[in-house]
């Protein structure tokens, strides 16, 4: 792990610059671990960093890296792993307007995508681009497609989608290059955290 | 009791010192653009914790349903009352059915108008602050009514003048380097310190887009991570972008370092056109 300045009154703390779940737990595990923190203002983790926002009334600049250093020392000793909570997603894949794109993409029938798209486990690794954007990971590399060439004015909200190894669920319309495989009336954006299981289920 | 609105004005919104603890769900802070201005309207009425309109560039038109006290601050929007200058920097005893209305600009982006005990709309997330794109709030209109409490005559307060900005079309901002900064190579640092830039019309409340000699860092894209207020965010067309308060949480572009604060809020009353500069600031 390593500290950086973000800015006046925030540090960034890096882990290995790699995305998968080991990583994530290390991220999960000090988030975790920094929410005790005291004189904390906002906490941003992502794939493999926390931002953490200071009061600059409590902290000076080298004060708070001593401080979250020595913190996070003693608290490896003892770590507690937060419970992951599972948000099962049920989806209508009959309103996948790229399902067929995917499908030529990787020579693969349909029914093959929306199957290797619903069997997969996901974490969300990172919260953001707007509210309740939750980035999950790792669809798998057979159905692993890039972003549209042009992006669409607008994917609704709801739509179940993946660009590469990431997929999503649109929590607003927006516009948007991501292939949309499916859609679903799920509407509690709020509830992902980062560290999450996600599941699709067909319907 | 409510102002009515009569026109909206160009872009007007209720916004306080922002939403913060919801970073990790992709809320952003949102708030006043100019804390500096903002907090002074407050202060003039000795409100703490209330709300402010954030006005830019005038064209608001609003009409008083009750007497009450306001107090306007920021940028020189030719503020009115009853079709006569009035006075900012100071807090302002109005009458039931004063009209107050703002024309062209004359210096600054944006002023920012407070009420005695501030304004009734929605508190979300422990804050007043408006962000459109979360559908907290929206930009005013003709025909809303800003309510408020009726208040009795205050005592006058005005700001001293060494408290009032003047504000400039050039501006050296403070940078922390940080972030991505060794994505940077000594020269291109150097060259980034002595260069002019100039603010492009690309700018909102999420971010002021510069423009002028590019700077490259080593990668264009990293792993998508959170983002501070006034991080310096430089992507492949090497254009610095200031990234303000209603910016993306996480982003995925470098980062050379962030401006402090107190200079994001100067630059957030620059028009279009302004010179910029960067200084290393050192913590």
């Amino acid at each position: 792990m390593q500290i950086k300045t973000a800015s006046i009154d925030s540090l960034i703390l890096y882990f290995k610059e790699e995305i998968n779940e080991e990583v994530l737990e290390e991220v999960l595990s000090t988030y975790e671990a920094l929410k005790k923190f005291p004189h904390i203002i906002d906490l941003t983790p992502s794939y493999s960093s926390i931002l953490i926002h200071y009061d600059t009334h409590f902290y000076t600049h080298t004060s708070i890296q001593k401080s979250i250093e020595s913190y996070l020392k003693t608290y490896k000793h003892n770590k507690v792993t937060k419970n992951t909570k599972t948000i099962e997603i049920p989806v209508d894949y009959s309103k996948g307007l790229d399902l067929q794109r995917v499908a030529e993409f990787h020579k693969l029938s349909i029914e093959e995508v929306i199957q290797l798209h619903s069997s997969t486990s996901y974490r969300v690794y990172a919260i953001g681009f707007m509210v309740g954007f939750a980035y999950l990971a790792k669809v798998q590399s057979a159905i692993a497609t890039p972003r549209l060439d042009t992006p669409r004015a607008k994917v609704p909200k709801g739509s179940v989608a993946i660009a590469d190894n990431q997929s999503a669920i649109y929590p607003s319309d927006s516009a948007g290059g991501w292939n949309i495989l499916g859609f679903t009336e799920f509407d509690n954006f709020e509830e992902f955290e980062v560290g999450d299981i996600v599941r699709f289920i067909a319907l | 009791m409510s102002f009515q609105v009569i026109n909206g004005g160009i872009f007007t919104t209720v916004q306080d010192l922002g939403r913060y603890g919801y970073a990790h769900l992709g809320i952003t802070s949102s708030g006043a653009m100019d804390e500096y201005a903002y907090k002074w309207a407050l202060k003039l009425l000795g409100d703490k914790n209330t709300n402010a309109l954030e006005i830019l560039l005038g064209g608001l038109i609003l009409k008083a349903q009750a007497d009450t006290t306001i107090a306007l601050t920021g940028a020189d929007l030719n503020f009115q009352i009853n079709a006569k200058p009035a006075k900012l920097w100071q807090s302002i005893n109005i009458k039931k059915g004063d009209a107050l209305s703002f024309g062209s600009q004359k210096s600054g982006m944006r002023a920012y108008l407070a009420v005695k005990g501030g304004f009734d709309t929605p508190y979300v997330k422990g804050s007043y602050a408006t962000t459109i794109r979360e559908g907290i709030g929206g930009q005013l209109k003709s025909g809303d009514l800003l309510a408020y409490k009726s208040v009795e005559k205050q005592v006058t307060r005005r700001a001293k003048q060494e408290y009032i900005p003047q504000y400039t079309d050039s501006l050296t901002l403070r940078l922390v380097l940080g972030y991505q900064d060794h994505y940077f190579s000594d020269t291109q640092k150097e060259q980034f310190f002595a260069s002019e830039y100039t603010l492009t019309q690309d700018m909102s409340r999420m971010g002021y887009k510069l423009s002028g000699p590019a700077i490259e860092p080593k990668s264009a894209q990293l792993i998508s991570e959170g983002i501070a207020f006034g991080a310096v965010q430089i992507p492949k067309d090497g254009q610095p972008i200031v990234l303000l308060k209603e910016r993306q949480t996480i982003g995925g572009y470098p980062k050379i370092g962030s401006i402090l604060p107190q200079d994001c809020f100067k630059l957030s009353q620059m028009p279009i056109g302004s010179t910029i500069k960067f200084e290393p600031y050192y913590v």
